[in-house]
């Protein structure tokens, strides 16, 4: 059973297309499966389109769980990321 | 991340296409990814060019190889005939992909340290991305 975990984040912006890059780029550098769950949408964290397709909002919570060897360090990394995300566009 | 990435070659019957997709995708993926534009003739017309698609693979290729998107099939003509004459057929793939949706996904892909398979991989899934 490889580990798995989760943490959740509310958006202080929205989630625009650099955001949405600098996710996936991020996790794609983790062996785990990675997703990002917004609302009744789930989206694979490493595909940079379906990031963008959740169409998350600021305000929106958002859930980041991974399974994985590096489950852990995969979701403080994209946690990090969307906690940096503000009110300016982008 | 010591090891080479992937770079891009973006070939478009339209240099301004070409820059803005190339402009778009560096943007996305955080600038850490070779992303040459191959647009427009040799003549600053509408249409392809071997000679520039060439170049953009020289260029955009650091050791780990390039992934080319083409805009429009008859971009593959062109794309085509260069990399018969290029050789290594292992190291350059033809994506078959939405242009700038491909592009977007190749480079963030790229930039996180997938091969050339996984980028070309990333590339041909943008297909299947839903906007709405």
């Amino acid at each position: 059973m490889p580990a798995s975990y989760e943490q959740e984040i509310t958006l202080e912006g929205d989630l625009h297309a650099r955001p949405a890059g600098a996710l996936a780029v991020a996790a794609g550098r983790f062996a785990s499966a990675v997703s990002v769950t917004a609302g009744s949408h789930t989206a694979d964290a490493k595909s940079v389109l379906g990031v963008m397709g959740l169409g998350a909002t600021s305000g929106q919570h958002l859930t980041v769980k991974a399974a994985g060897p590096d489950a852990r360090e995969a979701v403080a990394a994209l946690i990090d990321i969307l906690g940096h995300v503000t009110k300016v566009g982008g | 991340m010591s090891r080479a990435t992937v770079g891009i070659v973006l070939v478009s019957h339209s240099a301004e296409l070409a820059q803005g997709a190339a402009h778009l995708a560096g943007q996305v993926s955080g600038g850490t990814v070779t992303i040459i534009a191959a647009g427009g003739t040799d003549e600053g017309d509408l249409g392809t060019s071997a000679a520039k698609v060439s170049r953009g693979l020289s260029q955009a290729d650091s050791g780990a190889g390039v992934v080319v998107l083409p805009d429009l099939g008859s971009a593959v003509l062109t794309v085509r005939a260069v990399l018969e004459d290029h050789g290594d057929a292992t190291s350059v793939l033809l994506a078959d992909a939405p242009f700038v949706e491909g592009a977007v996904a190749a480079t963030v892909a790229a930039a996180s340290g997938g091969d050339v398979k996984a980028v070309a991989a990333a590339a041909e899934e943008a297909r299947h991305a839903r906007k709405l």
